[in-house]
């Protein structure tokens, strides 16, 4: 596969509405943005791919009057949208693309305006003959699978708060993260309100406006204008079917989750995730997702996952921070927060990662979670081979 | 390497499928589409286990869900396997499928595109897709679109209307051994009910239900295939959105994405097609078409050269015209012409998406020797 590289990144101030902008401005920020810190004019952009959930914001295909904010206007421009994971998706498509020999620059951007929509509505467009009725919503399928993996694993309200802290904490440390509480503690998380037994309001992840972009190169390319190129070693995709009484185990098992990790570590070299990787940035929408994907992914054997949180191994400061940027917990534009997920992922690698930069990365991890269980793992790295 | 230097495998179409076009399939789109998979997974003489990844085709708000691949994850076989669901017309779907082999992270590709416009308002649904401050409240949709296109091309061509009556009513009778469409006059199109002037209901091509799926396979060193037929080039482009802003009487997106797929593939002229398969809603999207890739009428065979090309020859879109599917099955009404035309080397397919053509795809599909 010929050689690709993420050199540049760029995204919005993310936020519970973002009403100073319409959704082609919002996109156009980010994009500009990625640009700028790629050093790419926008006349060298030979493709565009935009990901967004358009039922979100009550539209059909919004890249048709999206498109020309994100530069793509006279250029080829596809929407990739597979749920949560539009933006994983999105950035795998951009990677695929330019490995194909096609185009030697693409411009990723995902975006969401939940604040001109309804998310529940859209989220309750779902199966209309089994599923629509009884199972609709991110709330309902999450409160089912939570407390189920919480009965398998043995992980508790307490170690969901650990998360919730963790993620918050980092977010402040992240000027373009919409919830900003530095001062959040384990006891606020525990009294939040009670929204669907045992998710409280503080385990969810909020909705936000927001996009974000990625400047995807060939080598040549990447070599000319990036002193550090964020070098795609492994992207993998799993999909699965989306019936929930059919996935029984869904999010202690995580079965897509947990072979995609397993194949992008194969193809990336990756034989200790806690030992090779030096940053995650997983795709969490709930607290207690980030415990599971611990497991899926790796970092510890099942059941173990408390104990990772309880010991700060995940923190900024333990031995594979996740989430320096907050994570979906603390922003969540859905058709952007995959691609935000790959952006900080490769900030990292790129060394720019201001207060939120681990030091000294040299591979990252970064995962797509969508529709309960399809799954995304894309592995980043400093070197070429 | 730079992508002009880059070598690319090449890539088989080794098997079709579709339900072929109905106008109100009682089925749901699972099972529509279980149907074009299996058909083309037959046709390649594979299983589902051969097939690496699935790129599907279709947007949310025609399909009244969200993340609508959901519906068909199962019946494409996409679980525990990579999917990629494009929101927009089939060919670009082809076209990132293309793009995956290319890039070498698949062998295999089920491509599947499917649009059920029987059980929503279609056409007040892509009034959503219009820009929603400055032109939705007007009460825009794609066939108002089609009208003021239609209009400006008429301002200029005084018989430009009766011309496309005759297309029209050509269509509909070299369509009716495989879609929906009846035959009709070129009077009578005229004298059918004006929808946006100056088009009539007969100028239309008929909306209908189909799913459409294709596989896709690189052709290795020592690989024992019948495939036929191979893809030279893919070439997409979304020109800009305001109406205002673009010259309504071309369409210059297609002349771009069809100068990118010539590049690929090697191709200089439109003579060295011997099939045109266009996705045209409308008779003057012929004109459009045939401009946009400096066609000559002289190279077709409607013009009574009985060498020479030859133009929607099972009527195009007027069989039934898909929303989203639309794209791919010129992919396949190109690739089966190819296959049973020995005398045929080269076809070109073309797909739109988008208020006034505003998106734009093209494929150029060849013959192995």
């Amino acid at each position: 596969m010929r050689p690709v590289a993420i050199i540049g990144t760029g995204q919005t101030q993310h936020a519970r509405c973002r009403d100073d902008l319409s959704q082609p401005e919002l996109v156009r920020e980010a994009c500009l943005a990625a640009l700028h810190d790629a050093d790419v004019p926008p006349s060298d952009v030979d493709a565009v791919l935009i990901s967004n959930m358009e039922l979100f914001e009550g539209r059909a295909m919004p890249e048709l009057w999206v498109g020309e904010a994100a530069f793509a206007a006279r250029k080829p421009c596809m929407k990739v949208a597979t749920g949560g994971t539009s933006g994983t998706s999105g950035c795998i498509a951009g990677f695929h693309q330019v490995a194909s020999g096609l185009f030697d620059v693409v411009l990723v951007v995902g975006f969401e305006k939940h604040s001109e929509g309804h998310t529940q509505t859209g989220m309750a467009l779902t199966d209309p003959f089994w599923d629509r009725a009884v199972a609709s919503g991110a709330l309902g399928n999450f409160a089912l699978s939570v407390s189920q993996y919480m009965a398998e694993r043995g992980v508790t309200e307490q170690h969901a708060a650990e998360v919730a802290v963790k993620a918050r904490r980092n977010a402040s440390n992240n000027p373009h993260a919409h919830l900003q509480m530095p001062d959040l503690t384990t006891d606020a998380v525990l009294s939040s309100r009670m929204l669907a037994h045992p998710l409280r309001l503080l385990d969810m992840c909020p909705q936000s406006d927001g996009a974000c972009a990625i400047v995807i190169a060939c080598e040549t390319e990447a070599r000319r204008r990036c002193a550090r190129p964020a070098w795609v070693k492994a992207a993998v995709t799993r999909h699965d079917q989306p019936y929930l009484g059919d996935l029984g185990n869904r999010l202690a098992e995580m079965r897509t989750l947990r072979e995609a990790a397993r194949v992008a570590y194969e193809k990336a070299g990756i034989q200790q995730p806690l030992r090779d990787l030096d940053v995650a940035e997983i795709y969490e929408p709930v607290t207690y997702a980030e415990l599971a994907w611990y497991e899926a992914l790796g970092f510890c054997t099942d059941g173990d996952a408390g104990r990772l949180i309880e010991e700060g191994v995940t923190t900024m400061q333990g031995e594979l921070p996740v989430n320096p940027s907050g994570g979906v917990l603390s922003t969540n534009p859905v058709g952007a927060s995959g691609v935000i997920r790959v952006a900080e992922a490769a900030l990292q690698i790129h060394g720019r990662g201001g207060e939120r930069q681990v030091d000294g990365v040299r591979t990252a991890l970064a995962t797509g979670y969508g529709v309960y269980a399809w799954a995304d793992a894309i592995i980043l790295g400093e070197a070429l081979q | 390497m730079s992508a002009a230097q880059h070598k690319r495998p090449r890539i088989g179409v080794a098997g079709l499928g579709e339900t072929g076009p109905v106008a109100a399939d009682p089925r749901s789109i699972p099972e529509m589409v279980l149907h074009a998979v299996e058909a083309a997974l037959d046709d390649a003489k594979l299983s589902f286990d051969a097939v690496d990844a699935v790129v599907t085709a279709s947007v949310d708000l025609f399909d009244g869900l969200t993340a609508s691949n959901v519906a068909v994850t199962e019946v494409v076989g996409a679980v525990m396997k990579p999917e990629t669901r494009i929101a927009a017309d089939g060919q670009c779907a082809f076209a990132h499928a293309a793009c995956q082999i290319w890039a070498g992270a698949y062998k295999t590709v089920l491509v599947v595109a499917h649009g059920k416009p029987s059980m929503v308002p279609h056409q007040a649904l892509t009034a959503w897709a219009m820009d929603p401050i400055h032109v939705q409240p007007l009460g825009v949709d794609f066939l108002v679109c089609a009208g003021l296109v239609a209009q400006a091309l008429a301002g200029r061509d005084a018989d430009a209307v009766s011309r496309w009556a005759r297309t029209a009513a050509a269509r509909r009778c070299a369509a009716m051994r495989r879609g929906v469409a009846g035959a009709c006059t070129s009077d009578e199109v005229l004298a059918s009910p004006a929808v946006a002037t100056p088009l009539t209901e007969q100028m239309c091509a008929p909306l209908a239900d189909a799913a459409c799926a294709v596989v896709l396979r690189r052709l290795d060193e020592g690989d024992e295939t019948d495939t036929r037929v191979l893809i030279q080039g893919v070439g997409h482009d979304l020109d800009v959105h305001s109406l205002g802003d673009r010259d309504l009487t071309s369409w210059n997106g297609l002349g771009r994405a069809y100068e990118r797929a010539c590049a690929q593939a090697d191709v200089s002229t439109p003579s060295a097609f011997g099939v045109f398969e266009p996705a045209c809603l409308y008779p003057h999207e012929e004109d459009l078409f045939t401009d946009a890739i400096g066609l000559d009428a002289a190279h077709l065979r409607e013009s009574g050269n009985h060498n020479a090309a030859l133009f929607s020859p099972e009527g195009g879109l007027f069989a039934g015209a898909t929303p989203v599917a639309a794209g791919l099955s010129r992919v396949i009404a190109s690739v089966r012409r190819l296959r049973e035309d020995p005398q045929l080397e080269r076809a070109l397919a073309h797909g739109t998406w988008g208020p006034a053509g505003q998106g734009q795809a093209v494929s150029i599909l060849e013959a192995t020797t």
